[in-house]
């Protein structure tokens, strides 16, 4: 016993103090949040456009489809199927190692910038299609009463989605774009695959130079689990807050 | 002011509206009654294109509103709507609810819409619940928000569906005193209801609809005293 306590301490003195190690964490705890934030924006963003562009087609009367709609949502309908049937890994090597060279062949050099900025549009676009449907969901719940009182003031599809039917599609989904976030943190986790030194990769750095496998990554569970459990808070405060205009 | 020309409807195989032609005159207050499934809601939703008609012409001040190249959003700023089930916009407050249209529209600046929709709300004595949210509302409260929303729009004609079907029967009342006010006001109205009352009260000219087709149409008097058309007998003989 006493002995493995003895081990847990050396464990954590070579972790976080030797040769200022902490530094790999806390700089890797950095790069996950910044990716982790950006790729949701860019999630959100694509997404509610494309649950916007598919609930259009969809609400279309049968006889008069709008042509350049149709084109749209078959593009959307692509994307869906691509980015949720392949795994977010092969889609971040494709990213970085096939599409990034093609698309900037000027910055191609493994800096973290260029990764950090590689990672947040494989994950951005990896998002928006799950955050697509959550919202999608969202627009169907609401009756299309409201939809029809926006039209009969006047108001056009666009402007009746953006200030009444996607506000209202928003705090019913919620708790489920609460749970894409959660997902899009952990999952972050694999952009150590292309080299970025995010909190996994700070751990996996650190146990190669001390041989300490235990503390590092033990460690990196619980700051994994501590920053959901703070993003859990604040999604359930500003769901409190969202949910004012049904209180009686 | 509405001319309806050999207006139909289908739904599949189903044959809701069968080439009606209708016209409606400025600052008339026009009662269609009839049995469920009769189409009466589907004529008048069809009057501001909610409802796309699958034949025949509406013409809405001169503007052929069933042309394609017709802007329908403009057209339908001029034709409030106010529907069986409030369709109070449940994000916003019963102010906001009012404001959006003419502010987004930019009919108004947001102090004069503020100002308008407080000055409407003092109609319907409803100024205290200016920044309260619609679920907190009552039926007959909603209904009559829904309406003074609808004359934020300064709308030269009013298309009710069915607005007190959805309300307790002691809330029913306060809704059509509303209604009958703005008849008194000169505004042009489209009223599809089953309060008899109402219809004798406050029309101008009633229509009966059944299977599709307006059956018999006359002034409130005659219509109720002296019915021609033998289903509207037996309509009749059932709900007065």
């Amino acid at each position: 016993m006493e002995a493995w306590w003895e081990g847990v301490q050396k464990g954590i003195y070579q972790t976080f103090i030797y040769k200022g190690n902490y530094i790999y964490f806390v700089k890797g705890v950095r790069i996950t949040l910044l990716v982790t934030a950006l790729a949701l924006v860019l999630g959100v963003v694509l997404g509610v456009l494309v649950a916007v562009i598919r609930s259009a087609h969809d609400q279309q009367p049968a006889n008069k489809k709008n042509p350049v709609l149709g084109i749209l949502d078959g593009i959307c309908k692509f994307y869906l199927t691509v980015i949720r049937g392949t795994p977010m890994m092969v889609q971040l090597l494709i990213m970085w190692f096939v599409l990034w060279p093609i698309l900037f062949p000027g910055s191609t050099r493994g800096t973290d910038g260029n990764l950090i900025r590689c990672a947040v549009l494989a994950f951005g676009i990896n998002s928006g299609a799950y955050v697509a449907e959550i919202v999608r969901s969202g627009i169907m719940s609401i009756d299309k009463g409201q939809m029809e009182a926006g039209r009969s003031l006047g108001l056009n599809y666009i402007n009746t989605m953006r200030f009444i039917i996607v506000p209202q599609a928003f705090k019913n989904v919620l708790p489920a774009l609460g749970n894409e976030l959660i997902t899009l943190l952990k999952e972050t986790s694999i952009v150590t695959v292309i080299g970025l030194k995010d909190l996994t990769k700070g751990a996996m750095i650190v146990q190669a130079n001390t041989y300490q496998a235990l503390v590092p990554f033990l460690g990196i569970a619980v700051i994994y689990l501590a920053m959901v459990m703070v993003l859990s808070w604040l999604l359930g405060k500003m769901e409190r807050r969202l949910r004012k205009s049904d209180l009686r | 002011m509405i001319y309806v020309k050999n207006l139909s409807k289908t739904f599949g195989d189903n044959q809701v509206l069968a080439n009606i032609d209708a016209h409606i005159r400025p600052g008339e207050k026009v009662v269609i009654i009839g049995p469920s499934g009769s189409g009466k809601s589907t004529f008048l939703r069809c009057l501001n294109l909610l409802e796309q008609p699958t034949g025949g012409t509406i013409t809405f001040d001169g503007q052929e509103i069933t042309d394609p190249h017709t802007d329908i959003n403009k057209v339908r700023r001029h034709m409030g709507m106010v529907f069986q089930h409030f369709n109070l916009f449940a994000n916003l407050t019963v102010k906001k609810n009012i404001m959006l249209a003419p502010v987004r529209l930019k009919l108004m600046s947001k102090e004069e819409a503020e100002a308008e929709a407080m000055r409407l709300l003092k109609l319907v004595n409803l100024e205290d619940k200016a920044d309260v949210y619609p679920v907190q509302l009552s039926g007959g409260q909603k209904q009559r928000i829904a309406i003074v929303r609808s004359l934020a729009m300064k709308p030269k004609v009013m298309l009710f569906d069915e607005p007190t079907s959805a309300l307790d029967p002691e809330m029913v009342g306060e809704v059509l005193e509303l209604m009958k006010k703005l008849a008194d006001d000169g505004m042009t109205m489209v009223v599809v209801t089953h309060e008899m009352g109402f219809a004798r009260e406050v029309a101008t000219r009633v229509l009966f609809m059944d299977s599709g087709v307006i059956k018999e149409e006359n002034e409130p008097g005659a219509f109720f005293e002296n019915p021609k058309d033998p289903r509207l007998q037996d309509f009749l003989s059932k709900v007065l």
